[in-house]
């Protein structure tokens, strides 16, 4: 084929694609309806009524998918699908455990879950959606955000400090520090709504001295060392993630907000010393941590000897048997409704993965971890074609701590980590986490909207361009 | 920035991957081991969700179930239930919630399910939404015979017994049973306290109900080792037939000085008798010497081809018979006692069985074994025995020079069975058999134990329909307290298969 006859043909227009969305989200529908239908015959050996959750999650997705034709038309069309199947499969796995050994189902209770949480898990679904649509409509480029980088910056520590101030009885749920429980059984998780603010400080500072950062320095044993006074920011940061773990006992949270910040310099300076710097930190921090609190300590002993001695009925309990429950699953997996994820203390919200682990077997698990890891590098690939470097480094280091997350949660249930209690992002219960996950994708869409988005058409034609004839 | 961005991908690509890999080593490769871990809550709940194969005891005409698992009303667990618990206990074993005894140890992939053979029939379950459910395992045990076992064990005062019967040609095991026993429907709660307190109680027990002394517990053959040593005697042309006469002095002086007495300081014939006499009298000091003359390496060597000083599995496992190399076992004055199973000689009830079983079969001893076939869910069936011989044990004219001598015991008027094995005890049907008389414990302190090991030779053809082994510890004489357990079995077997 001669060069010739490709420029003969017209330059494609960008497509927005939006009917793909649309096709890819009724087959998120689709296979989240099943997945109920499933549970119902799981654990009644029949259908289950009427689905009007279902049909609620179906309407508000809808909505979410005329938004984004509406405010973001050109945005990537396997977003708001690949986050809408991982809402979906979370609330109907909250469903049949909150259902288990209750009205008459085969299996035993969820002790610590109300009878109603797949519903408020729905409500919650409802909120973040809304909060999406908001975003969309109110942040019309993502860069926008760049003007609060301060106020944002500012916003987030104060968000991440208020539980490590409050009495226990107003901060504490199952031993970590890091809720501000308002009476009436609601509570918002801060850290999960600091991380998205923080993220904006992060990406506007770093625009902002990405070139003193990368440029300025000497170079010590063929690594380039930043400036000490650059350092500043990120041994701050350190200090931070290293008091939420003090205060709030949160090895996962401040694990996921150094990972975010340093990531985010990797990004902005394209220095790998950073990385290296990073990296050692982190696990000076850790080994540090762990020889002056004993419960950091202990998480290491569980990792590595969870079938060590009175381990498996006292400390490694949970962690045990999440393993067994994995182990139960098998390659098939038990079926939804017909496996023993009641076993499990917290199955509802860290450990959500062994339950899907359980009932879905290697091949559920499989098809979760690719949807994550789609969703990962659709944000990724929206970063690298966005222009704005601003937006660039948001939705890098979103997209980042979003697969350090799941790894860290998922590493953690499955044994391959050190466990440490954070959520899974969409499936576990819990609103907070819900929200901040539907905000990122909000932000994901925007920014890949702005990144596929047709450049403005000159408005006088110019002509054709004059075709030399080569051969 | 793209470069970074790029890296980070790839770095993310790599995170998935490593949990992926992490998943795939837990769900795939660690199962198993996980599943095995003490205290595995699901896999403990797991085994009463669903239907555990029946065992059937299929040695007669029409199958006769011994061990199913039964739905509990109200709930959805099914319980294991033994129908005649007591009479097959040492066949089936018991299932309670934490460990298996017997067939039910044995069977235990096949009947729980998880055999690997099972997978497909499984898969299939699985997608068409049928439960799972267990393989049927068919025994060649005979109701008949396992029936007639057990009644007259319970009704002999109250020794400690056990018999076992073989059908010679195959080696299928036709009854096995021991006194006492235990019911295993006393340990199928699925109350844990309950279940120990059982447990315990059947456990400190004098009696050892749990004990199957049919084939775990050894026991001094006596003379009926005499059919190993005439087998040596024979097949090493010592002894050219049944009517080469055996010097039997009474009482024999062994070389260290001692004396080897027959029963009650009896003259064997005229002292020396043919070894058919000396056979059917049971006399001591002929086989004594015998067994001198043969050596105790020699006689281990043929006790050995009856299936002795060797781990068996039928798949339950039996203790060894043995005839063990001890210190000093070759000293002529110990091999004397050797050959007329006293010393260190310790059979099985089963060994007592294989020694006629052996014979009954022209000296081809088979495998004993107990399981006919299993059938999978779907009726079709997953294993099919195949019977395989143990050993050639002599040739077939020694086995028919046996087959004399042991008809004599129970067919010469001087018989040691003649009055409780023979024609007139067995209502017309011909047992060939030889007693034993067993002398035991310290200082032989002990009751005697009484053994019998007998057949009904075949005829007009046919093979030899059922061979059977009796030991009775304490019983006494092996003719009087044995023998009669030995004919009720033989008598209903035969009832319920007429040739």
């Amino acid at each position: 084929m001669s060069l010739a006859a490709n420029l003969d043909q017209p330059v494609p227009m960008p497509r927005g694609r939006r009917r793909t969305e649309l096709v890819m989200l009724i087959f998120a529908l689709a296979l989240v309806l099943f997945a109920y239908a499933a549970v119902g015959l799981g654990l009644k050996g029949k259908l289950p009524g009427l689905p009007t959750g279902i049909l609620i999650f179906a309407a508000v997705v809808l909505g979410a998918h005329l938004a984004v034709r509406r405010f973001a038309p050109y945005a990537d069309p396997l977003l708001l699908p690949l986050a809408a199947v991982l809402n979906g499969l979370g609330i109907v796995m909250i469903y049949r455990l909150q259902e288990s050994g209750r009205n008459g189902n085969s299996g035993q209770p969820v002790t610590d879950m109300s009878s109603s949480a797949s519903t408020t898990q729905l409500l919650y679904t409802v909120v973040g959606i809304v909060a999406l649509v908001v975003v969309l409509v109110l942040i019309s480029e993502a860069r926008v955000l760049q003007r609060y980088t301060y106020t944002l910056g500012a916003v987030g520590l104060v968000l991440l400090a208020i539980p490590a101030f409050l009495p226990a009885s107003h901060s504490v749920v199952n031993g970590a520090k890091v809720w501000i429980i308002i009476s009436g059984g609601f509570s918002v998780e801060p850290g999960e709504f600091a991380r998205l603010a923080l993220a904006v400080f992060f990406a506007g500072y770093l625009v902002a001295k990405r070139d003193v950062l990368a440029l300025a320095g000497r170079r010590v044993l063929a690594i380039d060392l930043p400036r000490a006074r650059d350092l500043g920011p990120v041994l701050i940061a350190w200090a931070a993630s290293l008091l939420i773990l003090i205060f709030e006992t949160d090895i996962g949270t401040s694990a996921l907000f150094f990972g975010m910040f340093i990531v985010m310099i990797y990004i902005a300076t394209q220095r790998t010393s950073w990385v290296l710097i990073g990296v050692l930190l982190f696990l000076a921090g850790s080994w540090l941590t762990a020889l002056l609190f004993s419960h950091v300590m202990e998480r290491f002993t569980i990792w590595l000897h969870p079938f060590a001695g009175s381990n498996p009925t006292g400390i490694a309990f949970q962690p045990v048997q999440a393993l067994e429950g994995l182990a139960f699953g098998g390659l098939l997996g038990t079926g939804l409704g017909q496996g023993q994820p009641y076993h499990t203390p917290l199955v509802q919200s860290d450990f959500i993965f062994s339950a899907f682990g359980e009932e879905l077997g290697l091949v559920g698990v499989m098809a979760l971890l690719l949807v994550f890891g789609l969703l990962v590098q659709r944000g990724l690939s929206a970063a690298i074609a966005v222009k704005d470097p601003f937006s660039k480094l948001l939705v890098g280091g979103l997209s980042f701590v979003l697969a350090l997350q799941v790894f860290v949660i998922v590493g953690g249930v499955s044994g391959l980590i050190p466990l440490t209690g954070i959520t899974t992002p969409f499936l576990s219960q819990g609103g907070s986490s819900l929200v901040a996950s539907w905000i990122l994708i909000a932000l994901m869409i925007r920014v890949s909207d702005s990144a596929r988005k047709p450049a403005p058409q000159p408005i006088q034609d110019e002509g054709m361009t004059q075709v030399v004839r080569a051969a | 920035m793209n470069r970074a961005l790029r890296r980070i991908s790839v770095a993310c690509l790599a995170l998935f991957l490593l949990l992926m890999i992490n998943m795939n080593y837990v769900q795939a490769f660690e199962t198993t081991k996980l599943a095995g871990e003490t205290g595995n809550v699901r896999v403990f709940d797991q085994q009463f969700s669903y239907q555990r194969g029946s065992i059937i005891a299929n040695g007669d005409s029409k199958g006769v179930t011994i061990a199913e698992s039964r739905l509990v009303k109200g709930t959805d667990m099914y319980q294991r239930y033994y129908p005649d618990g007591k009479v097959y206990a040492p066949v089936t074993g018991y299932d309670t919630i934490y460990s298996q005894s017997g067939i039910e140890q044995t069977e235990n992939s096949l009947l729980a399910g998880t055999d690997p053979r099972l997978a497909v029939h499984n898969l299939t379950a699985l997608l068409t939404g049928k439960q799972k459910q267990g393989a049927t395992v068919e025994l060649t045990v005979s109701p008949a015979a396992q029936n007639a076992a057990y009644q007259a064990l319970t009704s002999d005062g109250g020794h400690a017994a056990a018999v076992v019967a073989i059908q010679p040609s195959t080696g299928a095991i036709l009854a096995l049973a021991s006194y006492p026993t235990f019911n295993p429907n006393e340990l199928t709660t699925f109350d844990g306290a309950k279940l120990d307190k059982a447990d315990e109680k059947l456990l400190t027990e004098r009696s050892q109900p749990l004990l199957n002394r049919a084939i775990q517990e050894t026991y001094p053959p006596g003379s009926s080792f005499k059919i190993v040593t005439s087998s040596a005697a024979f097949s090493t042309g010592l002894v050219k037939n049944t009517n080469t006469f055996v010097s039997a002095p009474s009482p024999l002086i062994l070389p260290n000085g001692n004396q080897l007495v027959n029963d009650g300081g009896e003259i064997c014939g005229d002292g020396n008798p043919p070894i058919i006499q000396a056979f059917w009298m049971s006399c001591n000091s002929a086989f004594g010497k015998l067994g001198i003359k043969l050596t105790a390496p020699v006689l281990r060597s043929y006790s050995s081809k009856f299936g002795m000083n060797k781990p068996l599995s039928i798949p339950l496992q039996v203790a060894p018979s043995v005839m063990p190399e001890v210190k000093g076992w070759t000293d002529p004055s110990l091999t004397a006692f050797s050959a007329i199973g006293q010393f260190n000689d310790a059979v099985t009830p089963l060994q007592e069985a294989m020694f006629s079983a052996a014979v009954a079969n022209r000296g081809t001893l088979m495998h004993p074994y107990m399981v006919q076939q299993v059938v999978g869910p779907g009726l079709s069936v997953i294993e099919q025995a195949k019977t395989s011989v143990l050993s050639q044990a002599v040739s077939p004219t020694v086995a028919g020079d046996l087959q004399s001598m042991m008809n004599e015991v129970t067919h010469n008027p001087g018989g040691t069975a003649y009055l409780t094995a023979g024609p007139q005890a067995t209502g017309g049907i011909t047992i060939d058999g030889k007693t034993g008389t067993a002398q035991n414990g310290i200082d032989n302190g002990n009751l005697n134990d009484a053994v019998f090991t007998c057949f009904v030779p075949g005829s007009g053809g046919q093979a030899s329909p059922i061979a059977v082994g009796v030991i009775v510890q304490g019983g006494g004489f092996g003719a009087d307290a044995a023998a009669p357990i030995a004919v009720k079995v033989i008598k209903a077997y035969l009832g319920a298969h007429p040739s």
